[in-house]
């Protein structure tokens, strides 16, 4: 049942595999290629503009564009930089991306490698990119670049355990920590009904571990100059900027999977690998653009807040929905306790975010002084 | 400076060096701040990288000339510079400008400050991380004004349409219909900018409680404009020291009570919905026909000998034009009294003891013109 | 959370909305009439040569000090086909320092000065600063092929 692509006629298992990872690598280079296309039409019409009309038809050409470009481009190399650490640091950040794509199941039939707690595997894998934030950041002997790393492997860490347990809640449920049996377990109602909290605490963890805005501070550090990756420049840089989609294709993918029923709701496994295909990409794109939309809408969050955000917040409410979950399994309760229960830690956790800004003694609002017209025409 | 000495370690504050060129654009100016792991400690702010001598060529301009150089004294609130300007003239000569061109001066001035206004908006989300939404939902409405302007004047930034005794020639004849249209679009603009960001928590997080100020602070450093009103003094020259006709419209002032980063985007906010009301007040009250000159307007320009100081309320603060004249059809002496330099030089005592992170944002919500610090 | 639902239904509501973008190079916006792009010479077309009489007066008025003119006797004076005793010989202006303030059009005296408020008075980029200063030839050009009429010209 879990082999790679059937139509690919292969007999030997390993090729097979091979065969289906370099499919997935292909498609996956050319699918972020074109994630930027599809980032810059979206995130331009919410801002009243076009975003790329220019190259080819609809500025379909523009990655391609961009790509020969970067390649182009003169390779500095600051002098002072410590060699090892800033070269390997690109290739600590990529290939973690990359190997979380072994453990997705794009369709029933289509998994290249089947692991018992393959849920597990991809946190673990799309963590460890937090090391090579610090190689760029210490590799580049550059202040910023130094301040932007630390930051980065902060946040990283920090929004790593709120995910986790979200996560976990959802493994309590379905009693296994395979993607693929999470998926085989939501063939009538998808788990975002019964986990609404730990939904929107794996939204902002997920946010957070792409590093896109509003938690864009390693990144988007255009207040200092630039941040963890200011000193790498054409092919280099460019592969910093597509591991940040890749993995927000990872996360989108995880959360299309776990929450929303991946392939399996609503139509099952007997409507065939085109349909179920289908569903995977379109449940992704949903992620994908409220990535964008949030992008497009919200500010940057300051270090500290982001912080005491995912420390004050989101892991205790996350701990909140673990031990709800617990409860509901231990006394046996009916499915609905738990969309009760879970629902309320979800509106909870909504109260406390709205609330938290404004801490203290309400704003007095502005005060409007009149004035009179004292002369007339 | 070295904080502490203790075992092989020197621990010392680190400069960072937000140059002349920088992405959040207020313009070419240098900001050297020390911080201490994430708190500034000390800034050091750098001007002078715009200063073209603007006072010094004025010398050797004539009175219509120097409206063009007023013009680029500030690049965001033109109208302003040249009513500042000619009022001064004006006083001197003792020239009574006709209602009509005085109706048109304060429309466009307020359609002017209007513009700045949406400018601020545009570049404050950027300043705050929105990823350049605000932006193009302020440049939209900016376009729509500017593209009035030019209608009228015949440029899209540097007017020159104010001369000494009233207007350099009449307004278009669908001038009030077009007003009409753009207060209807820039009200939308509004409500779209204050949907966009005044009640979102994050841009409430990163502005309350970020560079406050107090009224005491604010005076003795001579602030003026929406920084003084955001610190809670209720001072604005329409109100206390009116000019032009000013003294006969009805419109509120906003006022702050904290002086913060929030308070002051509450406060141009706000002036942005009272600016609306009064050019409406004045489209209604505008004589439809009338002369823009005075009937006995003199040919050429020039002055009895004296000094006079003219201000304006612009949309960063005081603008003043101080101008001596010894006689003859050139200033002595001219000198523009800038809002923004006088509120830049707050700028030290605002950000110490803030994050890294908010320097950007009281830079930012002071809203300068380097034009205008520099001249 | 509700702030952070108004923006994002803020910016969703603008995705319905017509892009403000214009697709410059084929698509050209209309100029109003006042518009004041650079000063060219107008031509008269009843007796074939230009309004400017070379009189000084433009060049006098200039703040920045941008118009170099020489004057020459008309030779169609002396033949009787036109009232303009002196003609323009050369005029050089240099868009460079030009600033538009429309001084210059104020003062003439024979409205032979003006505006252009044509995309050809935007679209003047060049490469060398030196080729920014405009001849006589450069400057007479528009307003020969009938291309111009500016406003404003009192």
């Amino acid at each position: 049942m879990l082999l790679a692509a059937p139509h690919i006629n292969i007999d030997h298992p390993a090729l097979r595999e091979l065969a289906g990872l370099i499919v997935i690598t292909l498609l996956m280079t050319v699918g972020v290629a074109y994630a930027t296309w599809y980032e810059r039409k979206i995130v331009a019409r919410m801002q009243y503009r076009l975003g790329p009309t220019r190259n080819g038809p609809f500025g379909l050409l523009q990655p391609i564009a961009d790509m020969l470009k970067l390649l182009v481009k003169e390779d500095l190399r600051p002098a002072t930089a410590d060699p090892v650490a800033w070269e390997l640091s690109v290739f600590a950040i990529f290939i973690p991306a990359f190997l979380a794509f072994v453990a997705v199941p794009f369709t029933a039939d289509w998994l290249i490698s089947p692991l018992p707690l393959s849920l597990l595997y991809l946190v673990a894998v799309s963590g460890l990119s937090f090391i090579g934030f610090l190689l760029a950041g210490w590799g580049s002997d550059s202040k910023y670049a130094l301040l932007g790393g630390m930051r980065a492997a902060a946040q990283l860490i920090s929004y790593e355990i709120p995910l986790l347990l979200a996560l976990l809640g959802v493994v309590m449920i379905t009693s296994s920590a395979d993607v693929y049996q999470i998926i085989l377990y939501q063939d009538h109602v998808p788990l975002v009904v019964w986990q609404p909290l730990g939904f929107m605490i794996f939204l902002t963890a997920s946010i957070a571990e792409v590093e896109r805005p509003p938690f864009d501070i390693p990144t988007g550090e255009s207040e200092v100059a630039g941040g963890v990756f200011i000193e790498y420049s054409g092919i280099r840089w460019s592969m910093f900027q597509l591991t940040s989609y890749v993995n927000m294709y990872v996360f989108a993918l995880l959360g299309a999977f776990v929450f929303l029923g991946g392939w399996q709701f609503p139509f099952g496994t007997d409507w065939g690998w085109g349909w179920q295909l289908l569903l995977t990409v379109a449940k992704m794109s949903l992620f994908i653009v409220f990535y964008l939309w949030v992008r497009a809408s919200l500010p940057r969050m300051r270090v500290d807040q982001l912080m005491s955000y995912a420390w004050k917040v989101l892991i205790p409410f996350a701990l909140l929905q673990i031990f709800l979950n617990g409860l509901v399994i231990v006394y046996d309760a009916p499915d609905i306790a738990l969309l009760l229960t879970s629902g309320a830690g979800a509106l909870g956790l909504a109260y406390t975010a709205h609330k938290l800004v404004r801490r203290g003694a309400p704003r007095k609002p502005l005060q409007m002084v009149p004035v009179r017209a004292r002369s007339s025409a | 400076m070295v904080l502490e000495q203790g075992h092989a370690v020197e621990i010392v504050d680190m400069p960072i060096n937000m140059g002349p060129q920088h992405p959040s654009t207020h313009g070419v100016f240098r900001m050297v701040l020390a911080v201490n792991g994430e708190q500034v400690v000390n800034v050091t702010p750098h001007i002078g990288y715009m200063h073209r001598g603007g006072e010094k060529l004025m010398e050797a301009m004539d009175f219509r000339q120097g409206i063009g150089y007023a013009d680029r004294t500030e690049y965001l609130a033109q109208f302003h510079a040249e009513l500042g300007y000619v009022m001064a003239v004006e006083r001197l000569m003792d020239l009574k400008v006709p209602d009509r061109a005085e109706y048109i001066r304060v429309i466009l001035s307020e359609l002017n400050r209007l513009s700045s206004h949406f400018m601020f908006m545009g570049a404050f989300g950027i300043d705050a991380g929105l990823f350049g939404t605000s932006f193009t939902f302020a440049f939209v409405q900016r376009e729509n004004l500017l593209d009035l302007f030019e209608e009228v004047s015949g440029d899209r930034l540097m007017y020159a349409y104010f001369r000494v005794g009233g207007l350099a020639w009449e307004v278009t004849d669908n001038f009030v219909q077009r007003v009409h249209e753009v207060l209807k679009q820039a009200q939308q603009g509004i409500r779209d900018l204050d949907d966009l960001m005044t009640k979102n928590e994050i841009f409430m997080g990163r502005c309350q409680n970020v560079g406050a100020f107090s009224a005491k602070q604010a005076i003795s450093y001579g602030m003026s404009g929406p920084l003084l009103r955001a610190s809670g003094v209720p001072w604005d020259l329409r109100k206390d020291e009116p000019y032009s006709v000013y003294d006969r419209f009805n419109f509120e002032v906003p006022v702050g009570n904290y002086g913060d980063v929030y308070d002051r985007y509450l406060v141009r906010l706000e002036e942005m919905k009272q600016s609306i009301k009064i050019i409406e007040q004045a489209l209604e009250q505008l004589p439809p026909e009338g002369p823009i000159v005075p009937e006995k307007m003199p040919r050429r320009l020039r002055t009895p000998p004296g000094e006079v100081y003219s201000k304006v309320e612009s949309p960063r603060g005081e603008w003043g034009v101080y101008l001596v004249s010894k006689g003859g059809d050139k200033p002595y002496r001219l000198k523009m009294r800038s809002p923004s330099f006088c509120n830049l030089s707050a700028l030290r005592e605002m950000t110490i003891g803030q994050y890294l992170a908010d320097a950007v944002m009281i830079l930012g919500s002071m809203d300068i013109v380097l034009c205008c610090v520099d001249r | 959370m509700i702030g952070i639902l108004k923006s994002m239904a803020q910016t969703a509501r603008v995705v319905f909305r017509k892009p403000a973008t214009v697709q410059y190079p084929e698509v050209h916006r209309e100029i109003p009439n006042r518009d004041r792009a650079f000063p060219v010479l107008i031509w008269d077309e009843e007796h074939d040569e230009p309004f400017c009489t070379g009189c000084h007066a433009c060049e006098r008025a200039c703040p920045v000090e941008c118009m170099t003119v020489v004057m020459k006797d008309n030779p169609k004076h002396a033949t009787g086909e036109s009232k303009r005793r002196k003609i323009i010989d050369e005029f050089w202006i240099d868009y460079g320092r030009c600033m538009r303030c429309n001084i210059c059009v104020e003062v003439c005296n024979f409205e032979a000065i003006g505006m252009n408020n044509t995309w050809a008075g935007h679209e003047l980029s060049r490469f060398d600063r030196k080729e920014l200063v405009m001849d006589l030839d450069q400057l007479m050009a528009q307003s020969k092929a009938g291309k111009v009429d500016p406003g404003l010209r009192a």
